[in-house]
């Protein structure tokens, strides 16, 4: 099965505890069930469900129901809103 | 021009880039600093910022913000620079530099590349005061001035 990265960052990687994990995945997935099957690997999952908390496929800004094919796709990140500028 | 580095920008270098052919009538350049976040004001000698970047989706966030500034806008060139890892109060932080043939363009794309950076690139800052960090949060004002560039 084709592997997928997830990372993390700022108040989110520092919440969470770790700066990303490896998921599995035979189908395409929705950002959303992504969420939920990270969740069921780490020990504190709670913060990657705090309002705001946005999502990346392959560097593009995604929505919860945005799909992730895992034959083409190989990083998907979570972060809190930008404060950028 | 595109860069996410740690060193310092120069600012009349970066002008004189802008200004390489004989067609600029206009330059617009916008730079953004630290400024001082703190209520006590004497407090600011150890406050400081730590800014975090997501390396290749913010440049690919920026790539995608200059390349609807020049299908929007009739423009020369566009250079954006951004900083990231630790900054203190003064330092400057992000440079946008637009030229164009008039200056209504050049006006309008450096004020569009600046709104769309503040919400769709990939950057968090995180404030240091007398050794409390925290990490800032998104302004709902920002988002919110994105609507004036819905076509």
């Amino acid at each position: 099965m084709p592997n997928i990265e997830v990372v993390f960052f700022a108040s989110l990687r520092e919440s969470l505890g770790t700066d990303k994990v490896t998921i599995e995945l035979e189908a395409e997935t929705s950002i959303e069930e992504i969420k939920q099957k990270v969740a069921s690997l780490l020990d504190n999952p709670d913060p990657l469900f705090d309002e705001g908390i946005q999502a990346s496929i392959d560097f593009n800004f995604a929505r919860p129901a945005s799909k992730v094919d895992p034959l083409t796709v190989k990083e998907v990140a979570f972060f809190p809103p930008v404060t950028g500028g | 021009m595109i860069k996410v580095q740690h060193q310092d920008f120069n600012v009349a270098a970066l002008y004189e880039n802008l200004c390489d052919n004989n067609q600029t009538g206009a330059v617009a350049m916008f730079v953004g600093r630290v400024r001082d976040f703190s209520e006590h004001k004497n407090s600011n000698l150890d406050t400081c910022f730590e800014l975090e970047h997501y390396p290749g989706m913010t440049e690919h966030n920026l790539q995608q913000i200059v390349d609807e500034a020049h299908k929007r806008w009739d423009l020369h060139q566009v250079h954006v620079i951004h900083r990231v890892g630790e900054l203190k109060i003064q330092d400057q932080i992000v440079f946008v530099g637009v030229s164009s043939s008039h200056r209504a363009e050049a006006f309008l794309a450096c004020d569009f590349v600046m709104d769309y950076l503040k919400s769709r690139a990939a950057f968090w800052k995180k404030e240091t005061q007398s050794g409390n960090s925290q990490w800032v949060s998104a302004k709902e004002t920002d988002e919110k001035s994105l609507e004036r560039w819905s076509k």
